[in-house]
């Protein structure tokens, strides 16, 4: 279980690039806001420069930059490239600008989900927002396979702790836990489901971090 | 081991040689110090795209790495990352954006790459931390060597192969846990896990 912040573990995992798409996503939206994490990253990332001068030499051509030269050559000098445009943010790119505008499912009482899994072509997790309306309780329930999820709007509380917007949380299914939404905003997640969900009843049909 | 010790000491002590080539770079536009990065980190950009499948395409991803290197290098901020790596991260994001595109159409990609993975120094706002950056590679540098076979060979695989945990430890035919706590261990030693824990 990890709860708060990635785990050395998955931070280096993403540094090497083996991270899917969806789980990915995940990390660098914690990044963003997780000063303490991305220096750990900076150091991994490090790791990964010292292991490939580490690695066995091999030669490249001088035509081979001679190629990469008329490369650079042929593009536009323009100071387009030079300036940093303000970019937008994965997030607002695959969700929009209002999360709480979105198409959701209501599925019981204070709980709805929104399935974005096609959103990850070729992916083999699922992808599934959630959102527990404000002051809002979802039963008790564990979790099946692992699941990690990054509340990306208000907070939620179990009975181990508080998690706030940006806070990272993986479950597997020892963690029993009955979430309640705090604060005065709904509490909008994003969860990565590593093996497909298999539905056998009225809850299980429901998701987690909040129920399944 | 064929190349820790060679890495120059720096005169300016906190930017090394590279980084300051790099520099000229970005701000000169200097085809000789390009040239000279081309020599040191072209090899081991095309050894990094062998080990991990992408043999047939070493050439094409040593190029495109240098072209994305030759247009970032304005941006690039050696208080932010050393050369190494920030190019180390260039070569990750290119190997990534490469396999992306042969599985699938642009038009299947709402999200970028660098949407998801990160290069120092871009689309940060906070302050600059450059020391506890730079000393950081030194020092992983410098402990790399002390650490036992065993560590150095996982790490290899989950960095130059792009290996997850699970099949480094189908691979070497040990237990994912023995994998997991090699990593842990020189993780620690390398002090990239300061408290997990308490963090």
């Amino acid at each position: 279980m990890t709860r708060h912040h990635p785990d050395s573990l998955s931070l280096m995992e993403y540094s090497a690039g083996n991270l899917s798409e969806p789980h990915a996503l995940c990390i660098r939206l914690h990044l963003d806001k997780c000063s303490h994490c991305r220096s750990r990253v900076d150091t991994l990332d490090s790791l990964g420069a010292v292991m490939m001068e580490h690695q066995p030499k091999v030669s490249v051509s001088e035509s081979m930059f001679d190629s990469i030269l008329s490369k650079i050559d042929s593009e536009p000098t323009d100071e387009a490239v030079a300036t940093p445009t303000p970019r937008v943010g994965a997030l607002q790119k695959l969700l929009g600008e209002d999360l709480n505008s979105l198409p959701w499912k209501r599925q019981l009482g204070d709980v709805s989900v929104l399935d974005i899994t096609d959103r990850f072509p070729g992916q083999k997790e699922q992808v599934v927002l959630q959102k527990l309306a404000a002051g809002g309780k979802a039963p008790a329930h564990t979790h099946r396979g692992e699941e990690t999820t990054i509340v990306l709007q208000g907070a939620f509380a179990d009975q181990k702790g508080v998690f706030n917007q940006w806070d990272f949380v993986v479950l597997n299914d020892e963690d029993e836990h009955k979430p309640v939404a705090v604060g005065c905003e709904d509490c909008i997640t994003l969860s990565v489901l590593s093996a497909p969900v298999k539905l056998t009843g009225t809850f299980t049909r429901m998701l987690n971090p909040f129920i399944r | 081991m064929t190349t820790l010790d060679q890495k120059p000491a720096s005169s300016e002590g906190r930017k090394d040689p590279w980084s300051q080539m790099l520099q000229k770079v970005g701000k000169n536009q200097d085809r000789e110090a390009y040239h000279a990065l081309f020599e040191h980190f072209g090899p081991q950009i095309k050894y990094y795209a062998m080990a991990n499948g992408l043999a047939s395409h070493a050439e094409e991803l040593v190029q495109e790495v240098f072209v994305s290197i030759w247009r970032r290098s304005c941006l690039y901020d050696w208080r932010k990352a050393a050369a190494s790596t920030w190019i180390f991260t260039i070569a990750r994001n290119q190997r990534i954006d490469m396999l992306r595109k042969m599985q699938r159409t642009s038009a299947e990609m709402p999200v970028e790459t660098e949407d998801l993975w990160q290069i120092p120094g871009d689309n940060e706002n906070e302050p600059v931390t450059s020391l506890h950056r730079l000393m950081s590679e030194r020092r992983i540098r410098a402990s790399l060597s002390h650490l036992p076979e065993e560590q150095i060979t996982v790490i290899a695989k989950v960095y130059m192969e792009n290996k997850s945990h699970q099949m480094v430890a189908d691979e070497l035919n040990i237990p994912l846990g023995t994998v997991k706590s090699r990593v842990r261990l020189a993780l620690n030693k390398l002090k990239v896990i300061l408290q997990d824990q308490n963090v």
